[in-house]
């Protein structure tokens, strides 16, 4: 066997290695998540539900503020109708389930009690370990996303956001679930930082919240004044969240979609490069501390 | 089976290997809390310094000193979970802090202190796990649970959650899954700690029979002389972070091997002439080792024994006296008190390079 064959051969077992360690660790993640019935059901199917609720209630005060009749639904800001608005914030419950969130890695605890050594002299990539979760995570939010749909479509009927095609669906599903990566990669790479720091839990909140609000969980970006919309096209959680129920309902097509699959493709190369750049660097500063 | 740069001779090689961990130094207090944000005082410690230390194949160092000596730090260098801040630290003739997986396969850790396991799973489950990180074949897995668990006496605590085991079979377990992967290279930190003296020697007849039938090579931390006396045929001695010495334990011991120490407690308020009784007991080829105010360790050839016994009788007024068969804790005591008195290690006193 030559050289370059032999690190063919050694990747390919690593890749392999990194698969099947993947499965087992989803399935041990999944164990984890459900031990808990009640646990389970406030976590994955209440949360995420009362902020839309909430917004609801402030957007049919300021729509009925701003109409001339009295009744919101006649009222219309920056280009969305107040149905249009229900509609958003219905896709808004759906699509923030499917995002990948901070209280799913508690990565940084890890570094800091040092619990992370015994991984360090084993043969795989800890990463992988980390991953496990995000799929898990992705797995369970899209059945659980898909089963409340189903729910208030049952319920509602077309008042609920019904996508105007498979076609929508795809797109927007797969423009949600990369973003959900970039999102991932960044809580990696704040919870890295607890190589150096203490404070990564008031970093990870004010990260959240800006990635919120430039992702349009506040407001549609669309909605918002011209210099920061265009602003924030140029950003992954725009293309996470807003552009995605656009796209949905129908008011964004095909053309932006694609503008959006390449924005967010580099920056998630752009992340992953600085994930691997954090633990490299973290890894020289750890002293695997109470052993 | 060697890969890379490793020389065939040694596993393991530390060339001045030096460590030092800043920390900044915490003020009590609110006023603290405000000098320290102001201007911080860092304190540089260093944990280890010129260590040098060549281990080949097949080779069971132990490695003892007291707290704080720097064997957990040389542990952490060696395994490449910490960078060395001077020197080379080499394990399969690799920079053991950039090792690649395929050197980490044939590696294994135990830490008293913390599980290698999931805490959350029973340990056959995390066994599996470990199954899929070290891709051990299955014919293997299941011959090598069986055997251990047999050996160390816990097949019926497989299935039970990690964190509701003694300590002793928690202990026991990660020794297991330490070996299950049959690694070339196992290093145990204190890994009796806090363990019966049953559990200790089911522990040490453990290692002992993989190191010999399996070639195991493996390097031991313990506070207890008599598990290194038992499974190591090396010692390694940290002094302040420094090697106070280095070298066969069988030829340190036949120096004490014949050998009886001698406790002889005496009243008090009888001061001992020492000098006088290193004077009468010299005709028994004894010397005395240490005392303290009510004590004294005479050391003597064990032949002579029945001789000197009385003898001590008549010199002392003996209130009690017990014989130790192995003074090693002895000789461990004479190397720090040498390389206090000398400030310098006395490593070396091994020849280099010479195998056991
Ligand atoms: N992360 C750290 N930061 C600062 N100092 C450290 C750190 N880790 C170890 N030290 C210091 O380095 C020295 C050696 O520590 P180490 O843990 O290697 O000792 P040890 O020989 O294993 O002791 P013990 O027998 O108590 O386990 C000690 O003085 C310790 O305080
Ligand atoms: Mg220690």
């Amino acid at each position: 066997m030559t050289r370059a064959e032999a690190k063919v051969s050694s990747w390919e077992s690593d890749a392999r290695t990194d698969l099947a360690l993947l499965v087992k660790t989803v399935g041990y993640e999944f164990r984890k998540r459900i031990q808990f019935r009640t646990g389970f059901f406030v976590r994955e199917v209440l949360n995420g539900m009362v902020q839309p609720l909430v917004m609801l209630f402030v957007f049919a005060a300021i729509y009925r503020s701003a109409s001339a009749s009295g009744d919101a639904a006649d009222a219309t800001l920056g280009s969305w109708q107040y149905s249009e608005i229900v509609r958003y914030v219905a896709g808004l419950l759906i699509v923030m389930k499917l995002v990948f969130n901070a209280r799913g890695l508690d990565l940084s605890a890890e570094i800091f009690e040092g619990r992370i050594t015994k991984y360090l002299t084993m043969p795989f990539r800890y990463f992988v370990l980390i991953q496990g979760r995000f799929v898990q995570f992705t797995i369970m939010q899209v059945v659980v996303a898909t089963l409340v749909w189903c729910l208030a479509y049952a319920l509602m009927g077309d008042r609920w956001l019904v996508p105007v095609s498979w076609l929508a669906t795809g797109q927007a599903l797969t423009l949600v679930l990369l973003g959900s990566y970039c999102c991932f990669l960044l809580t990696v790479i704040l919870n890295t930082l607890a190589f150096w720091l203490d404070v990564v839990w008031s970093l990870l909140v004010m990260a959240w919240f800006v990635i919120s609000f430039v992702g349009g969980a506040i407001m549609p970006v669309s909605q918002m004044p011209v210099w920061a919309s265009s602003a924030f096209s140029w950003l992954f959680p725009y293309w996470m969240i807003s552009a995605p129920i656009e796209i949905l309902m129908g008011r964004l097509g095909t053309d932006a979609f694609l503008r959006g699959l390449a924005i967010v493709t580099v920056q998630l190369v752009l992340l992953d490069a600085l994930r691997r750049f954090t633990w490299r660097r973290g890894l020289a500063h750890y002293v695997g501390a109470g052993m | 089976m060697n890969a890379g740069g490793e020389t065939d001779a040694y596993v393991l090689e530390a060339h001045g290997v030096g460590k030092s961990f800043t920390t900044f130094e915490r003020q009590p207090g609110f006023l603290g809390v405000l000098k320290n944000f102001v201007a911080r005082k860092s304190v540089v410690v260093d944990a280890l310094s010129g260590i040098d230390l060549t281990v080949r194949r097949g080779e069971t160092v132990g490695l003892i000193g007291a707290n704080g000596a720097g064997k957990t730090t040389l542990v952490k260098i060696l395994t490449g979970i910490v960078p060395a801040t001077t020197g080379a630290a080499r394990l399969f003739g690799r920079d053991s802090f950039h090792l690649r997986n395929q050197e980490k396969a044939r590696l294994a850790l135990v830490m008293g202190q913390k599980s290698q396991l999931w805490w959350d799973l029973p340990p056959i489950d995390s066994f599996k796990l470990l199954k899929e990180i070290y891709s051990i074949e299955t014919v293997d897995f299941d011959r090598r649970v069986a055997e251990y668990t047999k050996m160390l006496d816990v097949e019926d605590r497989l299935k039970i959650q990690l964190r509701q085991l003694s300590l002793g079979q928690r202990m026991k377990m990660e020794i297991i899954g330490a070996f299950l992967h049959d690694p070339d290279v196992v290093f145990l930190d204190e890994p009796t700690i806090g363990l019966d003296l049953v559990s200790r020697e089911v522990i040490r007849q453990f290692l002992v029979r993989l190191a010999e039938e399996r070639g195991v090579t493996f390097m031991l931390t313990s506070h207890d002389l008599e598990d290194i006396e038992e499974t190591c045929k090396r010692i390694v001695v940290l002094d302040g972070g420094r090697m106070a010495f280095d070298g066969d334990l069988a030829a340190l011991s036949a120096q004490v091997m014949g050998k009886r120490a001698i406790e002889v407690h005496v009243d008090p308020h009888t001061p001992i002439d020492e000098s006088a009784l290193s004077r009468d007991i010299a005709a028994f080829g004894a010397v005395v080792a240490g005392r303290s105010v009510a004590a004294v360790t005479v050391v003597v050839d064990a032949a002579r024994l029945p001789e000197l016994v009385p003898a001590l009788f008549q010199l002392l007024q003996v209130r009690d006296l017990s014989v130790e068969r192995q003074p090693l804790e002895l000789l461990v005591r004479e190397i720090y008190r040498r390389s206090d008195r000398e400030g310098s290690s006395i490593a070396g006193s091994r020849p280099e390079g010479a195998s056991v």
